[in-house]
């Protein structure tokens, strides 16, 4: 029994090394030159402030160390033929392998922010996504943990964090809710407030939706120790002649325009579904959704099913999931996938 | 499925944003309507009607991006509309009709060229604005109410007479002038420039200019009626459809292939509303995009420089509704000794004048009027003139100009006045 898991990241490392725990053969395909995908450049996950690194060095030694499991770095699937009950898919370095099911764990990609102009991101240097915010809070990031304006290099005092850039707007076609960027932001104005607690941190959002477990309390104590959050969705920023970024926005719950300077301005960018989706969609024949984000069978009894036999999804692949949903995720395709062998087998 | 359905619906209507409720109209409980002054069937009438209006309003997040964006509230008397406030009022059913809240709204665009989930206020104001004119349900200010008994009566919003219409050209010798001309091109002047003393200069301004690149015209005289866009956007849809027929129909008549209106106003409303969709009668086009043809062609030629500084008013009917930004400015450009500086907002960013959506005929105090943050940008571009494409934008200006001793040394000019000073 061999299993095609395409996507290194998270999702696809549990799910191989689950599936290599029943003695199922994985072969992992990434695209990238490094397995271990998006998380393990976090220094911090939500919500426990865990690190994401050493997460993720344990599965990726796990799966190095498997005799279940190969990896194939470097490379993608370019074409897929079903063959009676098995798939033989070729793979873009030139190899032709043959397996029982393929799992899709593509994961996503981060929304670009210059698609939304007036943040000025990319135009003004102290407006930085919230991607590089994470590597400047890094202590092995560019800056050594501290948070320097790309400017000219000044401990930036005055943070500013926009929420829902890229989420949430109809107008350059993401009107869904990509669910983790509450969290991750409150995260980040923990991290700030608590590495420098003369940091003035102010979150600009429309609503907080911090749902999970522990997430909620995560929020509680970032205003308990000073951040401050103002309702009302930024319309512009505009730099001064000092670098320094204005912000303009209406305190929606007072009713009242509100304008502040800061030295630094994060963009809490959402999610987008990942650069190749519309070309799996076509290799696989499988359908997405209006958002772009891959469809299931039946988004509750067969979660992990797509409309061709044998071939399944897992992970952010069919919308956004933290970090722990998508090792719930890689557990429960685990199982599915066992289940679908197994019957494959008996009936051969 | 997830985020397969969220705009169904979409193929039968164009657009139907009755996603939530499915296109069935929605009863209100009772306590919404409370305080519309007893006439809680009103609402309840209107909001069906506005089926689609109402249920975008209805997806608003609240945000507040429309009110930052409002040039309302960049007045000093601290944000006394705010777009955001009124889509929650409206859809509780508390909106005070009463009072003036409803007619501070130029139509400028400035909250649907932001919103991010692109709900039409404009519209939705245009229809509260009609349940008050033809409902009675509330405040209808006098000088309003006077401009739209005059266009019932006049077919104009000033109460003049309309067989002197055309008297402005009566002392100009035009030699394109020609009332059976097979072009098929028509000059659409609208009220301004027929009957107010300024706004006639620019009328004559316009026929010089087609006079002098030799470009057969034709205009409507005093067949012309007002193009009803002020009346349509003060919510009078009745008289708004009168005006329409009789303007169709004199263009039928004349086998009119080509319309140049000289505002804006005119260019976007007969755009938008005098004809269904997919029915392409005659090309509609505001005269500054003929007269950006007239001189790259080398029809028009400027001989006399003009050494002036100036800066451009971009008009909302223009820019926001419309992307016309950089002709004007290539127009301006051409022009042998201008110098053009940018005021600190400007193109699809540029702030209302004021005069839109009805905004005209109101008289707003000293100090609220949108006039003086426009002119208090030119004073810091120090320009000499403010040019601008719309004839109640050059009203609007002026008149502020006027009434301020600080925006003395102020000129305000029309593109086509411009244009003619160097010829």
């Amino acid at each position: 029994m061999r299993v095609l898991v395409l996507g290194g990241g998270i999702t696809g490392l549990k799910t191989a090394f689950t599936l290599s725990e029943f003695d199922i053969e994985t072969i992992i395909v990434e695209k990238s030159s490094e397995i271990g995908g998006k998380v393990k450049r976090y220094d911090k996950i939500f919500p426990d402030f865990r690190s994401g690194k050493n997460l993720v060095k344990n599965l990726i030694a796990s799966a190095r160390n498997s005799p279940n499991i190969t990896v194939l770095e470097n490379s993608t699937v370019t074409n897929v033929a079903k063959n009676n009950r098995s798939y033989t898919a070729s793979l873009s370095d030139g190899k032709i392998i043959e397996v029982d099911a393929i799992i899709l764990t593509c994961g996503f990609e981060v929304f670009d922010a210059t698609r939304q102009p007036e943040y000025g991101y990319s135009v003004y240097p102290n407006v930085i996504t919230s991607m590089e915010l994470e590597s400047f809070l890094n202590p092995e990031g560019p800056t050594k943990g501290k948070l320097l304006r790309p400017s000219d290099g000044k401990v930036a005092k005055r943070i500013a964090i926009i929420f829902c850039v890229g989420s949430r707007n109809m107008k350059i076609g993401n009107p869904y809710c990509s669910r983790i960027c509450c969290s991750y932001s409150t995260k980040q104005a923990i991290e700030i407030k608590e590495n420098d607690e003369e940091a003035m941190v102010t979150c600009f959002y429309m609503d907080i939706r911090t749902y999970g477990r522990g997430f909620e309390e995560m929020y509680q104590y970032a205003q308990e120790i000073g951040v401050k959050y103002i309702r009302g969705r930024v319309s512009e920023c505009s730099v001064l002649p000092d670098g320094n970024i204005q912000v303009r926005a209406e305190n929606t719950l007072l009713g009242k325009p509100v304008q502040g300077v800061f030295d630094l301005v994060s963009l809490s960018v959402g999610m987008m579904p990942c650069v190749d989706a519309e070309e799996l969609a076509g290799i696989f024949g499988i359908e997405r959704g209006k958002d772009g984000f891959f469809l299931s069978k039946d988004d509750d009894l067969f979660p992990h099913d797509t409309s061709k036999e044998g071939v399944f999804l897992a992970g952010s692949i069919t919308g956004l999931k933290p970090i722990r949903d998508c090792f719930l995720d890689a557990m429960s395709v685990s199982g599915r996938v066992v289940s679908y062998l197994t019957d494959l087998y008996k009936n051969r | 499925m997830v985020g397969q359905d969220y705009k169904k619906g979409e193929s039968e209507a164009g657009l139907d944003y009755g996603w939530r409720f499915q296109g069935k109209p929605v009863l209100l409980p009772e306590d919404r309507s409370a305080i519309v002054d007893g006439s809680s069937h009103l609402m309840q009438m209107a909001l069906t009607e506005m089926s689609k209006e109402y249920f975008s309003v209805e997806r608003c997040l609240q945000c507040g991006m429309c009110t930052e964006a409002c040039p309302n509230t960049m007045l000093n008397t601290n944000s006394r509309f705010s777009p955001r406030k009124f889509i929650q009022e409206l859809r509780l059913g508390l909106i005070d009709f009463s009072g003036e809240d409803l007619w501070f709204c130029t139509n400028c665009g400035s909250c649907v060229s932001v919103c991010p989930y692109e709900i039409p206020f404009i519209d939705v104001m245009k229809d509260l604005r009609n349940l008050v004119i033809e409902q009675g349900a509330g405040y209808l200010p006098q000088s309003l109410k006077s401009a739209i008994s005059s266009c019932r009566r006049y077919q104009n919003p000033w109460m003049e007479d309309p067989n002197k219409r055309a008297d402005w050209s009566k002392t100009l010798n035009i030699l394109t002038l020609k009332k059976d001309n097979t072009d098929g091109v028509l000059l659409f002047v609208g009220c301004l420039p027929s009957y107010d003393e300024r706004g006639k200069k620019i009328a004559k301004a316009a026929t010089l200019l087609l006079d002098k690149a030799g470009i057969n015209f034709d205009f409507l005289g005093e067949k012309e009626v007002c193009c009803g866009d002020g009346i349509l956007r003060s919510g009078d849809y009745r008289t708004f459809e009168k005006l329409k027929k009789i303007n169709t129909e004199s263009f039928e008549k004349r086998g009119i292939k080509k319309v140049y209106t000289i505002s804006p106003h005119c260019f976007d409303v007969m755009k938008n509303h005098y004809f269904e969709k997919n029915e392409d009668k005659f090309l509609v086009a505001p005269f500054i995009l003929l007269l950006y043809e007239m001189l790259t062609e080398g029809r028009l030629k400027i001989n006399k420089p003009i050494n002036k500084i100036v800066t451009f008013h971009d008009p909302c009917f223009l820019s926001k509704h419309n992307h016309i930004v950089s002709e004007p400015r290539e127009i301006l450009k051409s022009l042998p000794g201008i110098e053009l500086r940018e005021m600190e907002h400007h193109s699809v960013k540029s702030i209302c004048c004021g005069g839109g959506g009805g905004g005209i005929w109101l008289d707003r105090k000293k100090g609220e009027r949108l006039t003086e943050i426009r002119l208090e940008e030119t004073l810091s571009t120090k320009a000499d003139i403010l040019v601008t494409a719309c004839p109640l934008c050059l009203s609007m200006l002026e008149d502020t100009v006027k009434n301020d001793n600080r925006f003395e040394p102020i000129e305000v000019m029309d593109i086509c006045e411009l244009v003619l000073e160097g010829i």
